[in-house]
């Protein structure tokens, strides 16, 4: 029965609609996008096992540094085995997680959550974030940007779906849980049957994924397109490069930066949001910011990064890599060196700044795929974006680490002022400064890294037979 | 492809387009509705 998800009964039948191929991988994305919804059951986790926040943080962690370390590794296998499989695979390890999770929960046993949610779903995480990624730059070989756009703007809409339905099904399951209450847990019974209810629900959305996913014959092409008018574009090649050879190459390693510096940047905003807002409008110890209001602007920041996924993505099919990466890095600089001066005089003023600075951050996620296309080719472009997002992982350690590295020595949360924030956000632009370096300095990968045209196909076949899939 | 695979394959792709539609609807909604309150309040 598993041979149906092999890529050899994959291969789309002529007349196939290539915009099946976006909601199959939504589909995906917006359920693995759930990972940045786990701060709204993290006190009642907190209560539950009453133990430390560190000790419920880390289950983000662990999920976390296994999505870069899985994608980095099973890229290949995605590869090699097609999106329908990597879908399935995924789908089986992000619902075993929560199962495994709520079996922790249960019992009261921590170690079954890290082993459920962080390790199992964290495999899910990564198989399940680059298992479309190739896919569609391959239906889409015209409009690359929109096509990985609009999956990874499935990404950041997952949390903004998670968040409130996690909310609305722990008050169904726990009646006295009431979530308008900061200081309110729900009971380690609820915390169960949500892990229950979000691992099945999530496992049937992405069958959807799993279901409709097709890759095109090989030598299909969009009507009307000329390959020949997009390779005549500047950085974009008809080549194609290995992993295995990417990962040689300067270019790569540039890219891995530009991504750091990027992630590095929006994190350190993103993940200090709340109490930021309130900080910045500060006056005698009282802040005109209230917590209510903070938590609007959250929600407004995730709308900008869900946004600017997609925008900015299908803007670089216009505008090209390169420059779209010089907006989000140096118009970005520009934006932080402002909220740092000038931020504090009006709320209005923040919030532009703010919401911008994070349309670029999800502009930076998006666009990656289509920048790894035009520089490596399509042949191996999800196991390449496999192994850069190990970048995302090495920024997430370092973002919050600077941020939080600076306010430490300003004083204690709730006294901070906007001057608290000034250290920080310039070293931001500091940062940013690196990632623009970085990114003038991506040239066109040597010809001698480019796979020879005659062996690339047969290398493909050899790939697929070591992994039983022809 | 026939017309009875090709009517198929329409009512697939409205039923997919469907389900992520519903599906990032609620969250925009639900969103929305959050970020109100930093005018509100």
């Amino acid at each position: 029965m598993l041979s149906a998800l092999d890529r050899r009964h994959t291969i789309a039948p002529p007349g196939y609609s290539r915009w099946l191929i976006p909601p199959a991988a939504l589909a995906v994305h917006l359920c693995i996008g759930q990972v940045y919804a786990t701060s709204v059951y993290k006190n009642s986790l907190i209560a539950h096992f009453d133990t430390s926040q560190t000790a419920i943080g880390v289950i983000f962690s662990i999920a976390i540094v296994m999505l870069g370390l899985s994608a980095a590794v099973a890229g290949t296998w995605v590869e090699a085995n097609g999106p329908r499989k990597a879908m399935f695979v995924s789908a089986c390890f992000w619902a075993a997680g929560f199962l495994v999770g709520s079996l922790g929960i249960a019992t009261t046993q921590l170690w079954l959550l890290y082993l459920g949610y962080g390790l199992l779903g964290g495999i899910g995480l990564g198989i399940g974030y680059i298992s479309p990624v190739s896919t569609l730059i391959k239906w889409f070989p015209d409009r690359p940007g929109l096509a990985t756009g609009l999956a990874i703007m499935g990404f950041g809409g997952g949390a903004m779906v998670a968040s409130p339905l996690s909310r609305q099904l722990l008050s169904f399951y726990d009646p006295a849980y009431d979530p308008a209450n900061a200081s309110s847990t729900a009971s380690g019974s609820a915390l169960v049957w949500l892990f229950v209810t979000l691992g099945l629900g999530y496992f049937v959305i992405m069958m959807f994924g799993v279901a409709n996913v097709r890759v095109p014959a090989q030598d299909w092409r969009p009507a009307g397109f000329d390959p020949a008018s997009v390779a005549a574009k500047p950085l974009v090649t008809t080549a194609n490069v290995s992993a295995a050879n990417a990962v040689k190459t300067r270019s790569f390693w540039l890219l891995w930066v530009v991504l750091f510096c990027n992630v590095t940047a929006g994190i350190g905003i993103l993940e200090q949001a709340s109490p930021m807002i309130q900080d910045f409008f500060r006056d005698n110890g009282t802040s005109a910011v209230t917590v209510a209001a903070a938590g609007g602007f959250v929600g407004l920041l995730s709308l900008f990064n869900m946004a600017g996924r997609f925008v900015w993505s299908s803007t670089s099919d216009v505008i090209g890599r390169k420059p779209i990466y010089m907006v989000y890095l140096g118009v970005g600089m520009v934006l932080y060196a402002l909220l740092a001066l000038v931020g504090q005089t009006a709320t209005a003023l923040f919030v532009l700044l703010a919401c911008v600075i994070l349309s670029f951050y999800g502009g930076g996620f998006a666009t990656v795929p289509a920048y790894l296309r035009d520089l490596f080719g399509t042949f191996q472009v999800g196991a390449i974006h496999g192994r850069l997002l190990t970048a995302w992982s090495a920024a997430g350690i370092a973002g919050p680490l600077i941020v939080n590295g600076f306010l430490d020595a300003q004083g204690k949360p709730g006294t901070l002022t906007a001057a608290a924030y000034r250290p920080a956000l310039f070293t931001m632009v500091g940062v940013l400064a690196v990632g623009f370096v970085a990114n003038l300095l991506v040239r066109p990968v040597p010809q001698r890294y480019h796979e020879p045209p005659a062996e690339q196909s047969v290398d493909e076949d050899a790939t697929a037979q070591r992994s039983g899939t022809r | 492809m026939s017309d009875d695979s090709r009517n198929g394959q329409q009512t697939r792709l409205w039923i997919s387009w469907l389900v992520v539609a519903a599906l990032l609807g609620y969250g925009v909604a639900q969103t929305l509705i959050t970020a109100a309150k930093l005018f509100t309040h």
